[in-house]
């Protein structure tokens, strides 16, 4: 089985970076991850793949609108009037 | 639970007029739950300004200030619910119509970026997705047979590191075809995430769904994904391992000497 530092399964462990990853740890939780990443290379392999997957993701799914959608929009909201309450 | 009341959310809004319902949603939910943390919003904090006396005019010049730079990403992440660009494009438009109808109830200050994705989902759930007519509820069956089938074929602990510079080198079809594999829920939640930065708080409004069922969504919405991500950068042989040339070597080997009987 592979390092526990993080959690007593792979399962636990992922979790725990994700949440790491994703800026839901108190400070404490924080830097107790920081201390183990420093010295773990094998949940470092992990945490790193989980880095490249989201900059990759990110990278490849961020796509511009069509030059036309912007004003379909704008036309629309113009020919309509605002909804008062 | 948290599953369950999901469905009944989904189903309730599927027999309302589509129009109707994401108006209410917008009305009855969306200014109430979305939280401020945003720093994007930043032009919300104009508390001086009186809203509630604003002419229609003042109102629209508000929307198109602070509500249309969301488009180019609105329309990324319609990308991952409509399955072509035209439709992403239609999905973006009727969002933004309702959002500018429901404008009036957006409360300044809180999370503009968030409300529109609200709208934007809804929208999706109630419009698109209907037209489709694909089954509103996810197919949970076929989800967990799909992992007991990935379970199955990934023994091994993940990825090797060689594999994080593979991954990294994946063209970008792939990857947008690994996520557009992954059923739903957990495609959004994961884009939600990862591409747009939303806090699990942030994704449960957008969603409507509990914050323990966004988590365990991102869980195996993550691990979904990267082992999809795996398999593509194996097939494109960036990271085969050696048992696998050897097969590739095999099957070859195998078809010419069926060729030569």
């Amino acid at each position: 089985m592979s390092c526990q530092g993080l959690g007593d399964c792979d399962d636990a462990r992922m979790q725990r970076i994700y949440e790491y990853l994703d800026g839901a740890l108190t400070r404490e939780d924080i830097a107790e991850i920081k201390t183990h990443l420093d010295e773990c290379p094998e949940c470092t392999e992990q945490y790193d793949l989980e880095c490249v997957i989201r900059t990759v993701v990110k990278r490849s799914c961020t796509e511009a609108a069509p030059e036309n959608l912007k004003n379909s929009i704008l036309d629309r909201i113009h020919s309509m009037n605002s909804v008062d309450a | 639970m948290d599953s369950r009341r999901v469905t009944v959310d989904l189903d309730a809004m599927s027999t309302m007029d589509p129009a109707a319902a994401a108006m209410y949603e917008a009305a009855t939910e969306v200014t109430d739950t979305t939280s401020g943390g945003d720093a994007n919003v930043g032009a919300d904090v104009e508390v001086a300004v009186d809203f509630a006396h604003e002419t229609p005019e003042q109102r629209r010049a508000r929307f198109e200030r602070d509500a249309m730079q969301y488009v180019d990403q609105l329309y990324s992440a319609a990308m991952r619910m409509a399955r072509n660009p035209s439709d992403a494009e239609d999905l973006v438009q009727e969002a933004y119509t309702k959002a500018f109808s429901a404008f009036h109830q957006y409360k300044p200050g809180t999370n503009l970026k968030a409300w529109l994705y609200r709208i934007l989902t809804n929208t999706y759930i109630n419009l698109y997705r209907k037209r489709q007519r694909e089954p509103l509820q996810s197919n949970s069956d076929s989800i967990e047979d799909w992992q007991l089938a990935r379970a199955e074929s990934h023994t091994s602990a993940g990825l090797r590191s060689a594999e994080a510079e593979a991954l990294d080198h994946l063209p970008d079809s792939d990857v947008k075809s690994a996520l557009q594999s992954i059923p739903e829920e957990f495609r959004l939640a994961v884009y939600f995430a990862d591409v747009e930065g939303f806090a699990y708080k942030e994704i449960s409004d957008i969603m409507n769904t509990p914050i323990g069922t966004v988590m365990s969504r991102l869980h195996r919405g993550r691990k979904m994904l990267r082992d999809l991500l795996a398999d593509y950068a194996a097939e494109r042989g960036i990271s085969a391992g050696a048992e696998e040339k050897a097969l590739a070597v095999g099957a070859a080997t195998s078809k010419k000497q069926e060729k030569r009987k």
